[in-house]
């Protein structure tokens, strides 16, 4: 994975530097809170319900065991020795008290870690696939790029001020597993007819209150153009973006208002005015860069004969294939029955990055779903593996399965939630388990968002519920058939709202009607595609 | 004082607001030479973007940002092009702050009129040059073709070559068309060549089966604003040589990191103690003929058997334009290129970029 | 009937304004206004810029002798006042 150099340190080292003195600033009454408020965002520190809290950036999702070690440290030294992965591959602090922050992003940046614009109105950061530089389909590693992207976005002297917060997606494998579609900017790694890798440009996808699917802007961008066809795009965009209306000011409405034909015409003339050497990516700056991605050595053979159906289960399900000879793609969800979404305790941190050094190349994956992942484990040890996650209860099979629930932080948290998502979640999935469907079933994706900023993807989940207000109370709405990776879809509205409890019983309801109606290999999409929703809506609301 | 007045009367300053749409920006600081964007907040960052829209433009009076902007702004805002920033809040934050902005930079100084070397170039720079000195150990004293096949593998795609189709030119096109015939072969068309050289250049690229060459010429606004009677080169020898080479091959350059030469060490002057891979400060010179001796050239042309310049028979040892080129004493001498003016290069090979080749190996990539 | 509450500038914690222009994490010492005079003590707790970040009032149940959050934001306010009532973390009750 990428190590810093002395340039990438010395920048990390100003901005850490600078929001102390911000910290400083606002203390001592220099800054007022309406200044500050920008400031702190963009260094990943927000006011929530309780107290601050920290968003720190892992950058494309990657991790080495010394700095999930490090996330540990902060969390038992700053906070309450819990984190919070987020469907942003990020984690959040959910303690810390603003005076502590400055030196736990002294501690973060010893080992290359950040909280730069994980916030505010900038580019936020780059998400990629999860098992980027070991998928089994992949046409390029999009790692490099990511590195690129987050190189070039940061303390971007032009587009720290945009209209609104800005996402980029990149994946390299045809099989889209970073939702390309739902983002600000959505890139595919593709080769042209001539073999050379390049991207093909998705814009104006995104969730929140006006979910809509990226339109294709170019089909073919050479890669060493791509800063120089971002900067076109976010020019555009942070001259034309609406700035009166908060919900209406992401590119995306921008797209949609002027048309994909003419925002496109718009881009690339910008594009011919800026191009040029200083935009293009110099091509031993691209080799530097990937040379910190070079694939890992072959494992050693699987020798232990499965035995016992738990890991057999464990295997088909939190194991994927590497393009690597005899390594593996392990999935550890945060996901036991009953569990809070994507948390993990300083132990759990510390246990998995130990797990990552003896059996995995001592590197680690976030993923959207609020998983972490061993993106090269040794398929020698999958039983040793298997074992020592088992017994710290992280080996629950269910990567992909109803009960791998995707949930934001929502009312017991989050200052923007009209709802709670945790409990709900807690609850679906203690149900679930209860009634024998946790894994009998196949690919259902289940998301939660407490507010329409839709931070639980719950627009392309599967199963959808959105936490509303309705005069006081908390209420649910329930959607079928979105898609995030791959073909993105949103999905649609089932039928009234529904009260917590109703709403738990419904989602239940939905993957038993899927359970006893799916084919062979089905996956929940297909079903509902097969059967429309008519039964689903049976088992909600009755006949 | 009296001057100070007087300029303040003449200087024509125009203030816009922060959300002007660019057009409409461009048209109103027409004939400006202070130019004021007024920021609605400092959250709006429309101003960033149209600061370096109007530097691309080519204004280059004085850009002023005002509003209620944060000082933490300020170091991004020169950035983006403006010279000066008002801030509202006299009495407001007074903090010790690193005014000096960050020590490197991620990005290009989108609209500074300087242009800082960003962190990508600064490291791309270190590896070229470090490329390029191992090559050069590795090449010294190889042949031609040894050069040129290794060049191929390390800089394929991003390799061009500069020909003036003279005296010698042909040597290294024959080289070419044998190992990579593809390479995009560079031909600056002055518009002050021999037409024998034109003809030639057209025969050569026929009989070599050259398939990739770009002919690059002065630009048409350029050349009617500089030298409007096409007499420059009486007036201003190095003028003339800067509109019709130095410019066009700067652009023409920008998608290529090494250029194949035809120099020779015997060329004397500069070019003495030339290596087979050079780094000159931003690209690579790939020399494949630097350690040939006159004997050598003549022995290639004859077993070649390549077409000669027509003027090369009328003693012409060194050709480039008709004004500035006389016939030489030597054979393969460049002492009949601008004869009786101080110099010996016309800016192209210049090694003005030595500074900064020296600066690339100063930061250490660990 | 009203009260004023606000999160602590330094570390973030709920806070209360109490009868004498303090601010407290005891939720039983907060200050119950009467609704017409909320105005004037939130102006007050405006000012006081370098203790708290964003004071604003909430509805409280005046038939109750304890602090009790009421009206349309009273989940949010309880969960405020107990701590999360779910994840890792929660430090309230378990349900509201």
């Amino acid at each position: 994975m990428y190590k810093y150099d002395e340039i990438d340190r010395a920048v990390l080292d100003a901005r850490t530097a600078e929001f102390r003195e911000q910290v400083h600033a606002r203390l001592s009454g220099a800054l007022s809170e309406d200044e500050f408020k920008p400031l702190r965002l963009m260094n990943g520190v927000y006011l929530q319900l309780h107290a601050y809290m920290l968003r720190v950036a892992i950058p494309y999702g990657v991790l080495s065991s010394e700095q999930l070690r490090s996330l540990a440290y902060v969390a038992r030294t700053y906070d309450r020795g819990y984190g919070h992965f987020t469907t942003r591959q990020n984690i959040q602090y959910n303690w810390p008290a603003l005076v502590d922050i400055p030196d736990a992003l002294d501690h973060l940046a010893g080992v290359q870690m950040h909280a730069i614009q994980t916030s505010g109105n900038t580019i936020r950061n780059t998400t990629t696939d999860p098992f980027a530089g070991a998928a089994a389909d992949e046409i390029a590693d999009p790692r490099p790029w990511c590195e690129l992207i987050r190189q070039w976005s940061t303390t971007h002297p032009e587009f720290t001020w945009l209209p609104r917060k800005f996402k980029i997606a990149v994946t390299g494998s045809p099989e889209d597993r970073a939702a390309i579609g739902v983002h600000d900017i959505g890139l595919r790694l593709v080769r042209n007819e001539a073999g050379e890798t390049g991207f093909e440009v998705h814009v104006g996808g995104g969730q929140g209150r006006t979910p809509i699917v990226a339109k294709i802007i170019r089909d073919f961008l050479p890669q060493r153009e791509l800063l120089a066809y971002l900067t076109s795009i976010l020019r555009v965009y942070n001259l034309a973006g609406r700035r009166d209306n908060m919900y209406k000011a992401r590119i995306k409405i921008l797209v949609d208002a002027m048309g994909p034909d003419a925002f496109r015409d718009a881009v690339e003339a910008e594009y011919e005015a800026s191009r040029g050497r200083a935009m293009t990516v110099p091509v031993e700056e691209i080799e530097r860069v990937s040379s910190h991605f070079a694939p890992p050595a072959e494992g050693g053979a699987l020798t232990e004969i499965p035995t016992g159906t738990q890991f057999a289960r464990w295997r088909a399900v939190n194991v994927k294939p590497h393009k690597v000879k005899n390594r593996a793609v392990v999935v550890i969800p945060l996901k036991a029955p009953g569990a809070t979404p994507g948390d993990a305790s300083a132990e759990q941190m510390d246990l998995i990055a130990d797990l990552a050094d003896r059996y995995a190349l001592s590197e680690i994956r976030v993923s959207k779903e609020q998983n972490l992942v061993l993106p090269h484990a040794d398929k020698a040890s999958l039983g040793d593996l298997f074992r020592a996650l088992d017994e710290a209860g992280l080996a629950t099979p269910n990567f992909g399965r109803a009960s791998d629930i995707v949930a934001c932080p929502g009312l017991d948290y989050c200052n923007l939630a009209n709802a709670r998502s945790i409990p709900i979640a807690q609850a679906i999935s203690t149900g679930l388990h209860e009634a024998g469907l946790d894994d009998a079933t196949g690919d259902l994706t289940i998301k939660i968002s407490g507010c329409i900023n839709a931070c639980g993807h719950h627009h392309v989940a599967n199963i959808g519920l959105l936490g509303v207000d309705k005069a006081g109370e908390e209420v649910y709405q329930l959607t079928l058939g979105g898609v995030g990776d791959g073909q993105a879809a949103i999905g649609k509205i089932l039928g009234p709202g529904l009260s917590a409890d109703d709403a738990v019983t419904a989602v239940i309801a939905c993957v038993r009607v899927y359970a006893e109606h799916a084919q062979v290999e089905e996956s929940f999409i297909q079903t509902l595609n097969r059967l429309g929703t008519d039964p689903f809506k049976e088992a909600v609301y009755g006949a | 004082m009296a001057l100070d007045a007087l300029r303040r009367i003449e200087s024509h300053s125009v203030e816009l607001p922060g959300d002007a749409a660019p057009a409409d920006a461009e048209a109103a600081i027409e004939g400006a030479d202070r130019v004021v964007i007024r920021f609605p907040t400092f959250k709006d960052g429309r101003g960033f973007s149209l600061a370096a829209l109007l530097r691309r433009s080519g204004f280059d009076g004085e850009l002023r940002a005002a509003g209620p902007l944060l000082p933490d702004q300020v170091d991004d805002l020169l950035r983006m092009g403006f010279d000066a920033v008002d801030i509202e809040r006299p009495d407001g934050p007074a903090r010790n702050r690193n005014t000096g902005g960050a020590p490197y930079i991620y990005q290009p100084d989108p609209g500074a009129v300087t242009a800082r070397p960003t962190a990508l170039q600064i490291r791309a720079l270190a590896a070229r040059k470090a490329t390029a000195e191992a090559l050069a150990k590795e090449l010294d004293g190889a042949t031609p073709e040894a050069i040129l096949i290794r060049a191929a593998q390390v800089y394929g795609g991003r390799m061009a070559m500069l020909s003036s189709f003279g005296a010698e030119a042909a040597l290294g096109l024959a080289l070419v068309a044998e190992i990579a015939s593809d390479t995009p072969i560079l031909f600056l068309d002055t518009g002050m060549h021999f037409p024998q050289t034109l003809s030639y250049r057209d025969r050569l690229v026929k009989h070599l089966g050259l398939t990739n060459l770009h002919i690059l010429k002065p630009d048409e606004a350029e050349l009617r604003n500089e030298d409007p009677d096409n007499r420059l080169y009486d007036r201003d020898g190095v003028a003339c040589c800067d509109l019709r080479k130095v410019r066009p091959l700067g652009r023409a350059l920008d998608p290529f990191d090494a250029l194949i030469t035809g120099r020779k060490r015997y060329h004397g002057g500069q070019r003495g103690d030339i290596p087979a891979v050079e780094f000159d400060g931003e690209r690579v010179k790939i020399n494949p003929f630097a350690f040939l001796s006159p004997q050598d050239v003549a022995d290639r042309y004859k077993a070649l058997d390549l077409p000669r310049h027509p003027l090369a028979e009328d003693g012409y040892a060194s050709i480039g334009c008709w004004p500035c080129t006389a016939p030489a004493d030597e054979p393969g001498s460049r002492d009949g290129r601008w004869a009786g003016q101080d110099r010996d290069e016309c800016g192209i090979f210049d090694p003005a970029r030595a500074e900064r080749a020296k600066r690339a190996g100063a930061v250490r990539l660990i | 009937m009203k009260t004023i509450t606000a999160n602590r500038l330094t570390d973030g914690r709920v806070v209360y304004l109490t009868p004498d222009n303090r601010w407290t994490e005891n939720a039983d010492q907060a200050i119950r206004l009467e609704d017409d005079a909320t105005d004037a003590a939130l102006d007050t707790a405006l000012l006081d810029v370098l203790t708290v970040v964003g004071p604003y009032p909430i509805e409280i149940d005046a038939d109750r002798e304890g602090f009790a959050p009421a009206g349309r934001k009273h989940v949010r306010e309880t969960i405020r006042l107990t701590g999360p009532s779910a994840g890792s973390t929660k430090t309230g009750v378990a349900h509201v």
